[in-house]
């Protein structure tokens, strides 16, 4: 029954309806009328002062003087359990809330976070935002999130407590709504790995992780090339300021390094085995090492990646979702698929067929499920979502049907081939328009632009395969690949002033593809022209990922933001309001006044269900 | 609606100031025909989805039973199939297409107004090319009529000059009509002019006219291609359908079949091309059959959208079987076997449908009927389509 009581509490006091996801904890101590037993430490109010500027993202507010009683505390810090007894009448509690939310002004406004991010706290938010469900939050025991600082250690009565510096279990609580199951998972790892259970709320394997934002939230909380950068107006569910978990730091684009180098590797293959190239005397160990190395960064960033599915669920929904990203979910198959074309003759020769419909299954799901969005999905609409990007989900079908092709297969990259060339030509007739209702093509141009010239020289190699000989088709696709990179290379200068990001390995490929188009074109129609271009286009490739391995060197070692935080995943669901900061002090009064009677409802009907519940 | 109709003559007969009893008589017999009549006239062109799918079916049924250059483990299966069934149905889809093309006529005469307000909606426009298409499709199916004779020469111009004219319509709309942009009213039904023309084509090509079949196919692939693209981008308020209208959607794999068809008669052979036109059928067909979130809502209730449905299911199933005669082998056969099946299937299924559930089936009122009452029919004729 305390527990509820401690609901009720808290509802009353909690935040204005303007915030939606605003929580409010206040330290019961401070609301009259309210038992709390004193801690034996006091309260050290210099340690708690730190905490709130973990919870504000991005506020403005001047932090709250550490010994005000104003700043809010999270109550597990106290060593014992606070025992909240209700006042007499609800009246009482409202206008006892009323001061209490009058006092906590500034500081409730900043903690723009979804109430189920803080779990721990017993002094929970009854108040149901508009859409993510979570039930009050039962106190198992009193102290069941005193892992507090190692000096209150020995205060602690309940016994099977951790020790935790304290950052990392606000870390914890605060990444929970992206973990699996709310963290669940990770409790169960840990306690099928023998760990004495940390003593969790039972409420937090009822939560519900947080809805997924619209892909209007993302076109307005996001802009930029590659949909990465935070408009000044929205704000992150996650802190700003702290350095997230390494695994949600990792980007689905990290893939792209891999299709760098696989696609250089099949490069320095088709160098050392075509006959016009025979008079550079490549050596097929370039292909061999290249191979090996893209072998083992694949492998690695399988890995990594596997374990943020397994650890990190929610992210990869987020990132799943986001019109840009999610093309990148083609590039472990597309990846798989140049492995393969890149195949040193040292390793494996001749590949049973079986092989190319394993690789091909998870590309022709990923098709069916975003091409029929574009067709018929609701607000995936393609003259809204069209960006460069999408050539990612184009090219997977040219790419198996030059590997089908060269393994021997006829039908099956027949269609591949027909379905990349119908859904390509929608596409390309999209971008060229550049809608005015498209928002995410740059303005200026991006490394994403190259992602252009990947289709019709992939395409071309691909039909040259399934009919035998370069041919007009192959012929026709491939001037329009070089047309288009040379109208992306004369304008060389555009492409600056962006940041570098990792995605950028991804936009190497075209031109490597280029090239060795280039190089099966000359081995066709001999002359000086096409020899010289054989020549230049795979040095200019060769560079260029040259380059691009010195920058990542750069920004891993020196600059150590090779994997800053990704704010994509972490938009809010709703738009935060525009006189949140100005505005709050005074409009919370009357909306905590308007709301009281909604909460107090909310509370009692909560209570009730809880009071089933138990 | 029907009380209206019935209402308009006894007003008129209550200003008579007397009535004999047997005039009174012929009155209400009057009134009562007319009433039929009215009814009769609420027939709209979507109703050519029934004659389309029967007509559709005859041809695959022959299709399937010609005979083939090599003797399939399959096609025994398939010649066990009485010729009667085959008559039967082919006298049934001429009978359901006479009929429906009758109460066209019907409706012309009497409600011309409403023709002319299905002609300029972007939905019930695209269905007057259903008739022509199935009167093609009947003649390409006629058991006793061969494509090199004259009645089949003669029979093919009367159907396909309604086409040209249909086209010359509604593309010169697209590209010149001011208001009427092709950005806002294409759907999923436009492509049935496509069809028309393929069809054209491909009657054509077995008369052995390549120059007409490859003009028509020639358009119709122009066309297909500006339509295909502008429905995949789905301008934002462009004219979505409603929800009933959803089964049309199925129209999005009968184009590229058809093509794949027409192609391969021009042709002669199933070439890359058409077999690139039939995968990318495929294709579609496999992503709308993994929606069927999709089709929930039009589910719910019998109507005659639910014949939209079988047409193009037994163009893919043509399709296959044209497929399966080039490229011999398991799985194609067993591509062939499953989607003539499914697409018979579906057929038959539906005419279960019409008879057991008629009622449902008819037209409870015009939707097209230009009246002010109705004026609300305007915004969402086709909830009855």
């Amino acid at each position: 029954m305390m527990d509820n009581k401690d609901s009720i509490g808290s509802a009353i006091q909690g935040a204005p309806e303007e915030l939606p996801s605003i929580f409010r904890y206040i330290q019961s101590n401070e609301v009259p009328g309210f038992d709390t037993t004193p801690s034996p430490h006091g309260y050290p109010a210099a340690s708690k002062g730190a905490e709130p500027t973990n919870f504000r993202t991005g506020s403005v507010f001047a932090m709250p003087a550490p010994n005000s009683p104003t700043h809010r505390i999270r109550v597990p810090y106290y060593s014992h359990s606070v025992s909240i007894s209700m006042p007499p009448s609800p009246s009482l509690l409202a206008e006892k809330a009323q001061r209490a939310s009058g006092i906590n002004q500034p500081a409730t406004n900043s903690a723009n976070i979804k109430p189920n991010l803080v779990i721990n706290s017993p002094v929970v938010n009854l108040q149901v935002p508009k859409q993510a469900k979570f039930h009050s939050q039962p106190m198992t025991t009193g102290t069941s999130r005193a892992k507090g600082t190692p000096d209150r250690k020995g205060l602690d009565s309940s016994g099977s407590q951790q020790r935790l510096p304290r950052n990392t279990r606000l870390k914890d609580h605060r990444y929970n709504s992206f973990k699996t199951w709310s963290g669940a998972l990770e409790r169960q790892i840990s306690a099928l790995r023998g760990k004495a259970p940390e003593p969790q709320e039972v409420g937090g394997s009822k939560r519900q992780p947080e809805p997924v934002p619209a892909p209007d939230r993302y076109f307005d909380a996001l802009e930029g090339p590659e949909l990465d950068t935070l408009r000044a107006s929205e704000e992150l569910v996650l802190p700003e300021d702290k350095l997230w978990p390494f695994l949600l730091r990792f980007p689905i684009s990290s893939f792209g390094i891999c299709l760098g180098v696989s696609s250089q590797a099949i490069l320095w293959k088709t160098l050392a085995r075509s006959p016009s190239m025979s008079f550079l005397h490549v050596s097929p160990v370039i292909n061999l090492v290249l191979w090996c190395i893209s072998l083992a960064l694949t492998g690695i960033v399988a890995f990594i990646y596997s374990l943020k599915i397994i650890f990190y669920f929610e992210a990869v929904r987020r990132e799943y979702y986001h019109p840009i990203r999610v093309n990148f979910f083609f590039a472990p198959w597309i990846n798989c698929l140049f492995l393969t074309l890149g195949l040193p003759p040292v390793v494996a020769v001749n590949l049973h067929g079986a092989l190319w419909y394993v690789l091909m299954a998870p590309i022709l799901f990923l098709e069916l499920k975003i091409y029929g969005q574009w067709m018929s999905g609701g607000q995936r609409r393609l003259s809204k979502v069209a960006n460069p990007s999408n050539h990612l989900s184009i090219v997977g079908n040219f790419v198996g049907a030059l590997l089908g092709a060269s393994m021997g297969l006829k039908e099956g990259p027949i269609f591949f081939f027909a379905v990349g060339l119908a859904h390509y030509s929608v596409l390309f007739v999209t971008l060229y328009q550049r809608l005015p209702t498209n928002e995410t093509l740059p303005k200026e141009l991006h490394p994403v632009f190259f992602l252009f010239v990947a289709a019709p020289s992939v395409a071309s190699m691909a039909w040259a395969n399934i009919s035998g000989e370069f041919g007009y088709g192959s012929r026709i696709a491939y001037f329009i690949a070089l047309f288009l990179y040379f109208s992306l290379a004369v304008r060389i200068n555009f492409f600056r002033g962006f940041r570098f990001s990792l995605a950028w390995w991804a936009y190497t490929f075209p031109m490597t593809s280029a090239s060795i188009a280039t190089v099966t074109y000359s081995a066709e129609v001999e002359n000086f022209f096409t020899r010289s271009l054989s020549l230049a286009l795979p040095g200019i490739s060769t560079l260029t990922v040259i380059a691009l391995l010195g920058s990542t060197i750069i920004h891993a070692f020196v600059l150590n933001d090779l994997f800053p935080n990704d704010i994509s995943i972490a938009i809010s669901n709703r738009r935060p309001k525009g006189t949140k900061r100005r505005g709050h002090m005074r409009n919370a009064a009357a909306d905590s006044k308007d709301n009281e009677a909604t909460r107090i409802r909310n509370a009692s009907s909560d209570i009730k269900e809880n009071g089933a519940a138990v | 609606m029907e009380e209206r109709e019935q209402q308009l003559p006894i007003t008129t007969n209550s200003s008579t100031p007397r009535q004999t009893p047997t005039t009174g008589l012929n009155i209400v017999a009057t009134s009562k025909v007319l009433a039929w009549l009215s009814n009769l006239t609420r027939f709209h062109a979507g109703y050519f989805r029934i004659s389309l799918s029967l007509c559709g079916q005859a041809l695959l049924w022959k299709t399937l039973s010609e005979p083939t250059t090599d003797a399939h483990a399959l096609r025994p299966v398939i010649h066990t199939l009485p010729s009667a069934a085959f008559f039967f149905l082919w006298s049934l889809a001429l009978f359901s297409l006479v009929a429906l093309c009758l109460l066209y006529a019907v409706r012309c005469l009497f409600r011309f107004e409403s023709i002319k307000a299905e002609l300029s909606h972007h939905v019930g426009m695209n269905y007057l090319f259903a008739p022509w298409i199935s009167w093609l499709l009947l003649l390409e199916s006629t058991p006793f009529l061969h494509p090199k004779t004259a009645s089949y020469l003669v029979l093919w111009w009367v159907f396909s000059v309604p086409i040209f004219v249909l086209d010359v319509k509604i593309y010169g709309q697209w590209f010149t009509k001011g208001r009427k942009l092709l950005s806002m009213a294409a759907n999923p039904t436009s492509q049935i002019s496509v069809i028309g023309n393929l069809v054209g084509a491909r009657a054509a090509a077995r008369m052995g006219w390549r120059e007409s079949a490859l003009c028509m196919f020639s358009l119709g692939m122009a066309h297909y291609l500006v339509l295909f693209v502008t429905l995949y981008q789905r301008f934002v308020g462009s004219n979505s359908l409603p929800a009933m209208l959803r089964p049309v959607f199925f129209l999005f794999f009968a184009a590229p079949g058809m093509a794949s068809l027409a192609w391969d008669s021009i042709s002669g052979t199933f070439d890359n091309a058409s077999k690139m036109l039939f995968f990318l059928s495929l294709f579609l067909f496999a992503s709308l059959v993994s929606r069927p979130a999709l089709f929930r809502r039009s589910m719910r209730r019998f109507n005659v959208a639910w014949w939209a449905y079988s047409f193009p299911l037994t163009v893919l199933a043509l399709a296959a079987t044209e497929y399966a005669q080039e490229v011999k082998g398991f799985i194609s056969d067993a591509l062939m076997l499953v989607l003539s099946v499914l697409s018979a299937l579906v057929t038959l299924a539906l005419l279960v449908f019409t008879f057991l559930k008629t009622r449902d089936l008819l037209p409870h009122d015009d939707p097209f009927a230009p009246s002010s009452s109705m004026s609300t029919a305007f915004v969402m004729p086709t909830l009855q389509t």
